[in-house]
């Protein structure tokens, strides 16, 4: 009895002693590669990118509050508060400002257009030069998302 | 115990000038319109923390007591700006007053601000070619009135009216407003332009150029 009761305390000690050792061996390794290589996150992660990128390649801009608001602050002042070329600036204008509304003419335009005129200026696309350059003011993309509100209020894509 | 020696004394150096420059202005009010800080809301009339770097001192002292419109819709805080609707007037101060708080304002100005230097005074061809850009290629004139080459205010009206700009305001602060409009004021309706200095420092020539004693 004395000599297997010896055995099993020598396994027990020995199990307890793999086991903190292992403990120990997750617990180190787990901190690390959490801070290096992020074990956990990756399923997740190859999960969400492909809507993402899919989202991505379906609608590219979105007019968002922001963009109308932008509009608001530095468009509207020429352009109308609803884009009808009647802002408070209209009328002292040698060309009036465009009409956003008017599907007639922005069918006629591209949007690569209507962005160049927005960055470069009026004179840029062969316009009346009273159409100011936005580009040191507005990022590109918030550009293209005038461009896209600028199809909202016409409801014309380019022909 | 210390501490509040030191703050005391601290007070007792900063409170007296502070309340000698802000005695009238706070009086009259103008705070209720004007920012007289930079770390408040905006307000609707024009901020008046730089106001000593801004103006030309007879102009304002002119002003204030016989107020001109020089933003036919507003400022650009304006509630009614969009729609034109231009709300109260200046209120106008007698000679006296006026003179009082032109010489608070003045004192009010940003440390460090840059000093720029300015080219000479331009020559007709250089005036002409600036005025050609002014309308063509900055399309400033879409926004501010002007003096056509007839002597003749035109213009839009959503920025100020520059038709006196030469009496009203300071070339250095033309100078560094075209350079860096957010020096001044963090949200302007302004398109921000990189001109390089030979154009900015002409521009603003010719900004001082414009005057109403020009208009024919
Ligand atoms: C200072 C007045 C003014 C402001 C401010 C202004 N525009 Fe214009 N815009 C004009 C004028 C004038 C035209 C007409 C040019 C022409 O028809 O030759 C124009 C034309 C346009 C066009 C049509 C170009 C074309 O192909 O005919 C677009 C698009 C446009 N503006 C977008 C904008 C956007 C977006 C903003 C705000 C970021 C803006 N504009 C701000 C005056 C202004």
């Amino acid at each position: 009895m004395r000599a297997f009761d010896k055995l099993m305390s020598k396994i027990s000690l020995l199990s307890v002693f793999k086991y903190a050792i292992l403990i120990t061996a997750i617990g180190v390794s787990g901190c690390g590669e959490k801070q290096a290589e992020k074990p956990p996150p990756p399923p997740l992660k190859t999960e969400s990118p492909p809507p993402l990128s899919l989202k991505e390649e379906v609608s590219p801009v979105i007019v968002t509050a922001k963009t109308r608001e932008t509009y608001q602050w530095y468009c509207a002042q020429c352009h109308g508060i609803k884009g009808k070329g009647d802002g408070i600036n209209a009328k002292f204008l040698t060309v009036p400002p465009r009409n956003h509304t008017k599907a007639e003419y922005l069918e006629t335009r591209t949007d690569e257009q209507l962005f160049q005129a927005i960055k470069f200026g009026g004179l840029s696309v062969g316009r009346a030069p009273c159409m100011p350059a936005w580009g040191n003011t507005l990022s590109d993309s918030t550009i293209h998302e005038l461009v896209r509100y600028i199809r909202e209020l016409c409801q014309c894509e380019a022909l | 115990m210390k501490k509040l020696y030191l703050i005391l004394i601290c007070g007792w150096f900063l409170y007296p000038p502070m309340l000698s420059h802000a005695s009238l202005i706070e009086e009259k009010k103008c705070a209720s319109c004007h920012r007289l800080t930079k770390k408040e809301n905006e307000k609707k009339g024009p901020d008046l923390f730089y106001a000593g770097n801004k103006f030309k001192s007879p102009w304002l002292e002119k002003y204030l007591q016989n107020p001109v419109t020089l933003r036919k819709a507003g400022t650009i805080h304006n509630p009614g700006f969009l729609k034109g609707e231009r709300e109260n007037n200046h209120p106008s101060l007698s000679k006296e007053d006026a003179g009082k708080i032109t010489q608070e304002l003045m004192q009010m100005t940003l440390p460090d601000l840059p000093v720029e230097e300015l080219p000479d005074p331009l020559n007709k061809g250089q005036k002409a070619k600036t005025k050609y850009e002014f309308e063509r290629t900055f399309s400033c004139i879409s926004c501010h009135q002007s003096l056509n080459l007839a002597g003749k205010p035109r213009g839009g009206i959503s920025g100020p009216s520059l038709v006196d700009a030469g009496n009203r305001l300071q070339a250095n602060w033309v100078a560094v407003w075209l350079k860096n409009p957010k020096t001044f004021s963090e949200k302007s309706r302004m398109p921000v332009y990189k001109m390089d200095d030979e154009t900015r420092l002409r521009f603003t020539r010719f900004i001082m150029t414009l005057k109403n004693e020009g208009i024919r």
